[in-house]
């Protein structure tokens, strides 16, 4: 399926990794690598820790312990402005979208970071700074384009329905020409028709454009469809990582998704 | 009644030319309550923080330049060193006050703002002191005679000036990348900081320019009253402007601010002597009272609807 | 402006290529497409389109595809996929477009039967409904898609960019002068220059085989007939394999040379509409209906004067703007009034309905509520019926200006002749009949008679202007005991134009009376109970209300009263009428997925109220299982009321006019 994408080394690297708030443990001494031009998924039980493993990387939450190295360069704690500047975009779990914008506004914010003219020639709109604003509303409009949402372009995104709205949210994402994508549960509350979409969506973002992915996600279906590789994570702990084929086969992945012995206990411990 | 009802009607037809120089004398008054009021705006807008301190900012604006002025500094030159300490103070409460409040609900962010009004009110007055100064930047008094209408040249002054400030703002937040940047930092924080929005250097730029814009206003303010105390009450008039005028809305701002001033000095100058005087004081919280009752999102404000 | 001069003459130019290249020479920086990509209306000249045309022909060409192959195209509405049909046509061969929403299997069977060779594909979705349908089919050997997306990794000899095709032509043509010339000089009007498959209601489609002569001289004839020129805008958007698009946006568009634009996408047709505001339009009456809910519903939503004035002009418009709009004496005070509602309602409210510039819209496909159809020509827009079908290219019979009303379908197109047979049957015989149905001889003689005829299978009569009026199916039309004709489909539209009608069934045939079942509209007549306090439980309650049969007996009463002015249908007056307990739905059979009545299979369910029907009972016990959404059934049992309705005496059209 995936003939012509070739996954390279390692891009980001996870290494005992530790967090904790106040004296609860949400992760614990975890390491995984996600590869270049990858579809990894993150996957566990409620409460395992997996949005607070992409809080990590994002930079919203800083680890007590581990390191985390990035395109070879071990990471200093960071904040998440810089870790949209240095290509890591994201999409959460609730959605955070500007809501009193427009569809064509939100995705340009995701342009930000790539404007350079300096304010006071914006502020006129002379010649190069115009200029670089049709060159970023072009880019917009081709991912409009690409993940079919033409007829939403100037709609507010607050009335939009809940499936769109991810997309707009992956509209943005996708606007900053991110190297690392982070998806957190893109999936979540979507109809059969709309998940199917969002899947091809995400297959061709990563063939498009090569965009590494890290992806959390519930239905095994969709995870063990479009995932190169998978991370289980269970308590806060890392229970396996492999293909999609060798989580599956996992005694203990099996385990810990068949006995729900101390679901209640991990729900109520992490985040 | 009929003092209340047909005199003041009657006088309005019988001198035209004096109505005109009254209203038109409440627009340009009215536009110095916008002034004040922009401020406020600009703060509400981008973080959501009702600033109480806004016109303790203004008095402070005043008093430095006053004080830089009276050490012998040039107009121009005082006016860049207020700018630049009024970027400082944006910068200092970002990180004393507004920093470590983050995620703190609103409440608790107005009442950070009435510290820091107490905190500038003092201040100000310790360094510069409390007695009343007049303040000389050159703005021109003497009144302008258009046909049989009287017009204030400062108070026209007043009137260019905001509306120059008025288009500034607007081209900055519609047109630039830090317009946007506040834009998205007003409507949801945590987004804006995955798409690589810096929080604080946002947070430091509307400061920034809401010290400004007092800057502004305490130049109009002072130069009119004398710089004193009372500016900061002047400051409480921009509430029924806001009220008018929506709180996240810059034109609601102006607008707000021109029908209250040309409003109170109208019902003053008219309805005044029918009423014992003393209209101007109270006439602007009456009207705001009446929007609260019937248009609470105000005039252009987002009329706000609470989802269950 | 002008254009009657060089309008092309479409006896000397009798092919769609040869009309190319005379716009191409004629006027070729004038826009003959647009569309709409990346949020930007796109343009092509006429010279450009003649441009690509070319290339691609030859393109094809190189790809194998001689006089008299079969192209399939297959997609939305796309500037390259109506070029794709020209450059067929250069080529002598025959373009077949698709229904782009059509599954695989039912595409499957198309291609199958149409010995399509190439076919042209717009996008992923459709090029892997092809290489699913490509196995079993062993005529089709290439496939050209348009939009590359998620095709990067199709690895298939077979399968083609359409941009290499274009340097394909390129080269071909470099190697092969003259021969795109020569291959359109050897096109003539009397050659196949299309096959469109209908969707029967019944049995397999059918490929409809029109020549040049069928489709240009029936588009120039339109064209002559509404005064139409090539200042024309118009938006393609209905299914290119459906006739209407294949005339309106291709055939009207090469012979006179108008713009056509292609929407962005199927989703943002409404949005584009607005925006590009055409001057000819068509629409089935679904589309006028969903554009003008956005509007009545933004209206609630308005400011109460803005709400007021509205409703104000609007029943001004009512009165008078449909007979301004046909040409007709209005009072001074009307005109001054309808002149202000124009500028203060009617103009702004068809700047966002995209209606500002329109000259000429069509409705057709089925019957159009009266009161929809009258609100767009209230307020100005020169909505218009026509009645037509593919084997017909289209036009039959189009609504003269002037002479517009909801329930004809206007008088017989030019060049077109028109019989109604002792069974009531619709004939028609002119210049666009097709030639024959594709390898379907039998069907193709049991359609068009040796003279030349075509059988519409529709019921109809001419009404006392010579207007056209389109009743029924011809086989759905029986006959009273009395021997007078009896239309079920033409009452029950009828009654279902009333707001709190959903659903109508008439019984009649070999009957002494007209009897009707009625399903209410459960939101409508809920609404008006809600408004008078009447308290509901659920539908079957709602429907068995006395004060709902007496507002269901007002509508029913009121049909009546039409017909009685009606010479043809007068005594198809419906006697009596009961409501039913339960909604007519598909899920129970009783309705077709495209919620057509199933007639014989609700006759047979519901015989018992057929009965009672024409009994004299009052009321009729009913005991039915039913079945609950969640799965689980249960039995209802209750006294069901029949009513008894006035009828009205024939009138004579003149007296019920004065009336």
């Amino acid at each position: 399926m995936h003939a012509a994408r070739q996954i390279g080394g390692p891009l980001l690297q996870v290494e005992n990794i530790s967090l904790s708030f106040g004296g609860v443990r949400a992760l614990a001494n975890i390491s995984f690598e996600i590869r270049e031009h990858e579809v990894l998924a993150i996957i566990g039980p409620n409460g395992a820790g997996k949005s607070s493993m992409l809080n990590v990387i994002n930079g919203f939450y800083h680890p007590q312990e581990g390191r985390i190295t990035y395109k070879g360069k071990t990471r200093a704690r960071m904040r998440p402005h810089q870790a949209a500047a240095q290509g890591i975009a994201r999409t959460f779990q609730n959605i955070a979208l500007f809501k009193g914008m427009s569809t064509l506004d939100n995705i340009m914010t995701g342009r930000l970071l790539k404007m350079r003219q300096p304010f006071f020639m914006q502020a006129l709109y002379l010649g190069p700074a115009k200029r670089e604003e049709l060159e970023h509303r072009a880019f917009c409009e081709r991912i409009i384009d690409f993940l079919e949402i033409q007829a939403i372009r100037k709609t507010p995104v607050g009335r939009l329905p809940y499936g769109l709205q991810k997309r707009v949210e992956l509209a943005r994402a996708l606007a900053a020409e991110p190297e690392l994508l982070l998806l957190d549960e893109p999936m979540a509350g979507m109809n059969v028709e709309e998940k199917e979409d969002m899947c091809r969506f995400v297959l061709d973002v990563n063939e498009h454009f090569g965009t590494t992915i890290a992806l959390i996600e519930h239905d095994m279906g969709v995870v063990m469809d479009i995932s190169d590789r998978v991370v289980v994570l269970d308590y806060g702990r890392k229970l396996a990582d492999g293909t999609p084929d060798e989580v599956r086969a996992d005694q203990a992945v099996i385990d810990a998704y068949l006995g729900v012995s101390h679901e209640e206990t991990a729900s109520a411990a992490a985040e | 009644m009929s003092a209340f009802f047909i005199d003041p009607f009657v006088d309005i037809f019988s001198y035209p030319a004096f109505f005109l120089e009254v209203l038109i004398g409440g627009l340009l008054a009215g536009v110095m309550y916008s002034l004040v009021a922009l401020g406020f705006v600009l703060i509400f807008k981008a973080s959501g923080v009702f600033n109480f301190a806004q016109g303790a900012m203004v008095l402070f604006a005043a008093l430095t330049l006053v004080g830089l002025i009276d050490l012998g500094a040039p107009v121009w030159l005082a006016i860049v060193a207020t700018i630049a300490v009024m970027v400082t103070l944006a910068m200092s409460i970002e990180k004393v006050v507004l920093r470590p409040l983050v995620n703190q609900p609103a409440i608790i962010l107005f009442m950070a703002t009435i510290g820091i009004s107490y905190f500038l009110d003092g201040f100000g007055q310790t360094i510069w002191g409390s007695e009343i100064k007049t303040l000389e930047v050159g703005i021109p008094k003497s009144p302008l005679m258009v046909g049989e209408v009287l017009i204030s040249r400062f108070d026209l002054f007043a009137g260019l000036t905001a509306g120059v400030l008025v288009a500034v703002l607007a081209i900055f937040f519609q047109k630039t990348r830090v317009g946007r940047a506040l834009r998205a930092v007003a409507d949801d924080h945590q987004a804006a900081m995955s798409v690589g929005i810096p929080l604080r250097t946002i947070w430091v730029i509307v400061w920034s320019v809401a010290g400004i814009v007092a800057l502004v206003a305490g130049i109009m303010w002072g130069s009119k009253l004398g710089v004193q105390f009372s500016i900061v009450l002047v400051a409480l008039k921009a509430l029924p402007v806001l009220i008018l005028g929506g709180f996240t809305s810059i034109p609601g701002a102006i607008v707000g601010g021109l029908i209250i001033g040309s409003g109170e000095k109208v019902a003053e100058v008219f309805w005044g002597p029918a009423l014992g005087g003393a209209i101007e004081d109270w006439f602007g919280y009456m009207l705001a009272m009446l929007f609260l009752l019937f248009r609470p999102q105000g005039l252009f404000g987002e009329k706000i609807i609470e989802r269950v | 402006m002008g254009d009657a001069a060089t309008a092309p003459d479409t006896r000397l130019l009798d092919t769609f290529s040869k009309l190319l290249r005379h716009h191409a020479e004629h006027r070729g920086d004038r826009i003959a497409m647009r569309e709409k990509d990346l949020g930007i209306w796109q343009s092509w000249t006429w010279a450009e389109v003649a441009g690509q045309v070319r290339d691609l022909a030859c393109g094809l060409a190189a790809l194998g595809l001689k006089r008299g192959d079969r192209l399939a195209v297959i997609g939305d509405n796309r500037p390259r996929l109506y070029w794709s049909i020209c450059a067929a046509q250069a080529l002598g061969a025959v373009p077949v477009p698709l229904y782009q929403d059509a599954a695989a299997e039912e595409m499957a069977f198309v291609l199958e039967h149409a010995e399509a060779r190439i076919a042209i594909a717009e996008d992923q979705e459709q090029v892997d409904k092809l290489l699913q349908i490509k196995p079993d089919n062993k005529a089709l050997e290439q496939i050209v898609f348009d939009d590359p997306r998620g095709l990067r990794n199709y690895r298939h000899a077979f399968l083609h960019d359409y941009e290499s095709i274009l340097a394909k032509g390129r080269d071909y043509a470099a190697a092969n002068p003259g021969f795109y010339d020569a291959e359109v000089a050897r096109t003539k009007g009397a050659d196949v220059s299309t096959m469109l498959y209908t969707s029967g209601t019944t049995g397999r489609p059918k490929g409809v085989m029109l020549s040049y002569d069928n489709v240009l001289i029936t588009a120039r004839n339109a064209l002559q007939r509404e005064g139409l020129t090539a200042d024309e805008d118009t938006l393609a958007y209905l299914p290119m394999a459906w006739v209407g698009d294949h005339i309106f946006s291709y055939g009207q568009a090469l012979v006179s040379g108008f713009t056509v634009n292609c929407p962005e996408s199927s989703a943002t047709v409404l949005t584009d509409l607005r925006e590009l505001g055409p001057t000819y339009f068509f629409a089935p009456p679904r589309i006028y209906e969903s554009i003008l809910t956005t509007v009545m519903i933004r209206m609630e939503d308005a400011g109460w004067l803005k709400r007021r004035m509205f409703h104000y002009f609007m029943d001004i418009a009512r009165r008078c703007g449909t007979r301004i709009l046909d040409g007709k004496p209005v009072s001074l005070a009307d005109r001054l009034l309808y002149r202000v509602g124009a500028l203060l309602v009617y103009q702004p409210l068809k700047n966002t309905l995209g209606f500002s510039r329109i000259r000429l819209a069509y409705t057709a496909g089925e019957a159009i509520g009266p009161d929809l159809f009258d609100f767009y020509r209230a307020i100005g827009v020169n909505v218009k019926q026509l009645y037509g079908m593919t084997e017909a290219s289209v036009f039959v019979t189009i609504q003269p200006d002037g002479e517009v009303r909801a329930d004809t379908v206007g008088t017989p197109a030019p060049e077109v002749e028109i019989k109604i047979e002792p069974s009531g049957e619709v004939l028609f015989r002119g210049p666009g009949v097709f030639q024959e149905y594709y390898k379907n001889p039998e069907a193709t003689a049991e359609a068009k008679t040796a003279e030349g005829w075509v059988h519409t299978g529709d019921a109809g009569f001419f009404d006392a202007d010579g207007h056209l009026r389109i009743i029924d199916r011809a086989k759905d039309v029986g006959k009273l005991a009395d021997g007078s004709m009896f239309a079920p489909k033409y009452l029950e539209n009828k009654l279902k134009f009333f707001p709190f009608i959903k659903e109508a069934v008439a019984f009649g045939d070999g009957r002494a009376h007209v009897g009707a079942f009625i399903n209410i509209d459960l939101e409508a007549v809920g609404n008006w109970a809600e408004r008078r306090n009447l308290p509901y439980g659920g539908y079957a309650d709602l429907a068995s209300r006395e004060e709902v049969y007496d507002l269901i007996q007002e509508n029913v009463e009121q049909v009546n009263r039409d017909l009685a002015g009606d010479s043809h249908l007068s005594g198809s007056q419906i006697r009596r009428f009961l409501v039913l307990y339960k909604e007519l739905d598909a899920d129970d059979g009783e309705l077709t997925r495209t919620r057509k009545v199933r007639r014989n299979f609700v006759a047979e369910r519901y015989g018992t109220l057929i009965e009672a029907l024409y009994s004299d009972a009052t009321t009729v016990p009913v005991e039915t299982e039913i079945r609950f959404e969640d799965g689980r059934t249960g039995t209802f049992r209750a006294e069901l009321r029949i009513r008894d309705v006035k009828t009205y005496p024939p009138a004579a059209p003149a007296a019920q006019a004065a009336a």
